[in-house]
């Protein structure tokens, strides 16, 4: 079936058709984010060519008709909650993941009740921390109920992660360094947690993005103060001007210096792990 | 942490002197390890929704709500047109979303999963697929305005090609850039898991059906779509998911001419109307509890992974 050059054919240019569905938008965002300004609008033709919305979101220009984005504070409240939502997301769904390695009962319940987490539509669960909160007697913040239902969000892909690299991980390891007399602290120190580090890595990373970038969660959990993306659909609401567009395209850069670090950690992890196989090897 | 591996140790000289106490204790140390994520669990959603649940029989003011139970809210719904037909909106762009992604992402799936021998390239084509994920979401949907619009790239490129004489205007803020939006932006959702399942294929079980003269139609039918399935499953439980909480991708691509739930809840919760919000709340949960459910019957979850 793969040798059939026609079909084969017709799914890479399926394939690439697709890639530029993908990323068309993208790249028009970035194209208009060097609009001239301040009068160039969120659309073609671009008048000339210029900085002037990177420029504006870091307020270097003079004050025009178009509003600055209200982001600074905004920015600061998404990076510290997610974060918390990543290191505590990722510490119960390790722990929850280790539980998972011994059959109990009642597996299959808590199983479905932490994948809950993920399977509930996101304005549902903020609408129900909302009124359970009111209820309560709380008030709503984006430290405290945005938080809860932050991790609520994250910490079945954590434990996902976790249960998978569970899964695929040689328990003998762990036992003879135990009838070895080696201590439980340093063998989870010295043996369990460079072999779980890889899955580590990828739940930090999902649950920080997840994180950063939630918004039906957070718009009815938060109270006065906005995170990052409540503040940018706040912008939505008035007419859209191209330092949008710049913001968008900072915050991808942003992003991929994330994927960069996740990618070096996790390519250094898995080298540290081949040298410590073939130093076992030789011995 | 420490706690964890003493719990693993104690099994260990339990099951050499096989005592019951050892047993127990192995119990207590899964129960510690799962408590707090079950806690967190029941706290922060199991009883919200029961919560909102709840709130749906609450009686609505206009500004406020008291706790004297009623029907109202729920009579309320079912009677206003408006309403009923944002079900049916919701409905019927869920589908619609859903049998696209499926019909565009499934032979890209395909393609990545299977005729991608390289894995190099496998690797490159699929994360390829998921940078544009770590864009923001709000962002990218806001990315279809100068796409879509009167004087958007896809009217600029089209007159340019000359296949238009005049620029469409029903691309944006009609359903369909609604649509359009919601496919890009959730379709990778359903490559990345039907290409895993694909690319688990042995490949000899297609060299051994072809050997024996299996058709490529009869191939796809008995091999690789049933092996597939799984994929097709969890994406679909994804896609529903996010499309059937959507309520941003409507009200920035529509103009508001399209209002699914999502969209009457976030007026609501507006209005402090919370007991109609929550009577919206718990219909967008039964359908998906419902859809849920169906999809899990064809595949079971827990074994896939």
């Amino acid at each position: 079936m793969e040798r059939q050059p026609i079909l084969r054919g017709l799914l890479t240019g399926w394939t690439a058709l697709f890639l530029v569905f993908l990323y068309s938008p993208m790249v028009v965002l970035a194209i208009l984010s060097f609009q001239s300004g301040p009068e160039g609008g969120p659309q073609f033709p671009i008048e000339h060519w210029s900085i002037y919305w990177y420029r504006q979101l870091f307020n270097l220009v003079p004050a025009s008709s178009v509003a600055p984005l209200p982001l600074g504070g905004a920015l600061l409240r998404s990076l510290a909650l997610a974060l918390t939502t990543m290191v505590v997301s990722t510490v119960l769904g390790t722990m929850t993941a280790q539980a998972f390695r011994r059959h109990f009962r009642g597996s299959g319940v808590v199983f479905y009740l932490v994948v809950l987490g993920m399977m509930v539509p996101g304005v549902l669960v903020g609408l129900g921390m909302a009124l359970t909160a009111n209820y309560v007697g709380i008030d709503r913040t984006w430290w405290g109920t945005v938080f809860l239902v932050h991790v609520v969000y994250t910490y079945p892909f954590s434990f996902l992660v976790m249960l998978a690299i569970f899964n695929r991980f040689d328990r003998s390891v762990e036992e003879a360094a135990w009838s070895l007399g080696v201590s439980p602290v340093t063998t989870f120190r010295r043996i369990t947690f460079p072999l779980i580090f890889p899955g580590v890595l990828s739940s930090m990373l999902f649950a920080f993005t997840l994180s950063y970038d939630e918004f039906p969660r957070t718009l009815f959990a938060s109270g006065g103060d906005l995170t990052l993306p409540l503040a940018i659909y706040g912008t939505f609401s008035v007419e859209i001007h191209p330092n949008l567009f710049a913001f968008g395209v900072l915050t991808t850069l942003f992003s991929f210096a994330l994927l960069a670090v996740y990618a070096t950690l996790m390519t250094l992890s898995v080298r540290r792990a081949r040298r410590v196989a073939v130093q076992e090897e030789i011995a | 942490m420490s706690t964890t591996t003493q719990a693993e140790v104690v099994p260990m000289a339990g099951e050499a002197a096989s005592s019951g106490r050892a047993a127990r204790r192995q119990a207590l140390g899964s129960w510690m390890l799962l408590a707090p994520g079950v806690i967190w669990m029941t706290l922060c959603l199991v009883l919200p929704m029961l919560m909102m649940i709840y709130v749906s029989f609450w009686t609505q003011h206009t500004f406020s709500i008291d706790s004297t139970l009623t029907l109202d809210s729920w009579e309320a719904f079912f009677s206003t047109p408006t309403y009923l037909d944002s079900l049916l909106t919701t409905v019927r762009l869920w589908f619609i979303t859903l049998a696209l992604i499926l019909a565009i992402g499934y032979p890209v799936a395909v393609f990545i999963g299977l005729f991608v021998r390289n894995k190099t390239l496998q690797t490159s084509l699929l994360v390829l697929c998921v940078v544009p994920f770590w864009t923001s979401f709000l962002i990218r949907v806001v990315a279809w305005r100068p796409m879509l619009g009167t004087e958007g790239a896809v009217n600029i490129i089209l007159l340019k090609l000359g296949l238009i004489q005049q620029p469409i205007e029903a691309l944006l803020f009609t359903q369909y850039s609604v649509v359009i939006g919601m496919v890009q932006i959730y379709v990778v959702f359903m490559v990345g898991p039907v290409a895993f399942m694909v690319s688990r294929i042995d490949r000899s079980l297609i060299e051994a059906a072809r050997d024996l003269g299996a058709s490529t139609a009869r191939i796809f039918f008995t091999i690789i779509l049933p092996l597939s399935l799984p994929g097709i499953v969890v994406g679909s439980i994804f896609v529903s998911v996010m499309v059937l909480g959507e309520f941003a991708t409507p009200s920035a691509l529509s103009g508001g001419k399209v209002n699914l739930l999502g969209n009457i809840i976030v007026t609501q919760v507006g209005s402090l109307k919370w007991a109609f919000a929550s009577v919206c709340g718990v219909i967008l949960t039964v359908l998906m509890a419902v859809t849920v459910v169906a999809l899990l019957r064809i595949v079971n979850l827990r074994r896939e992974i």
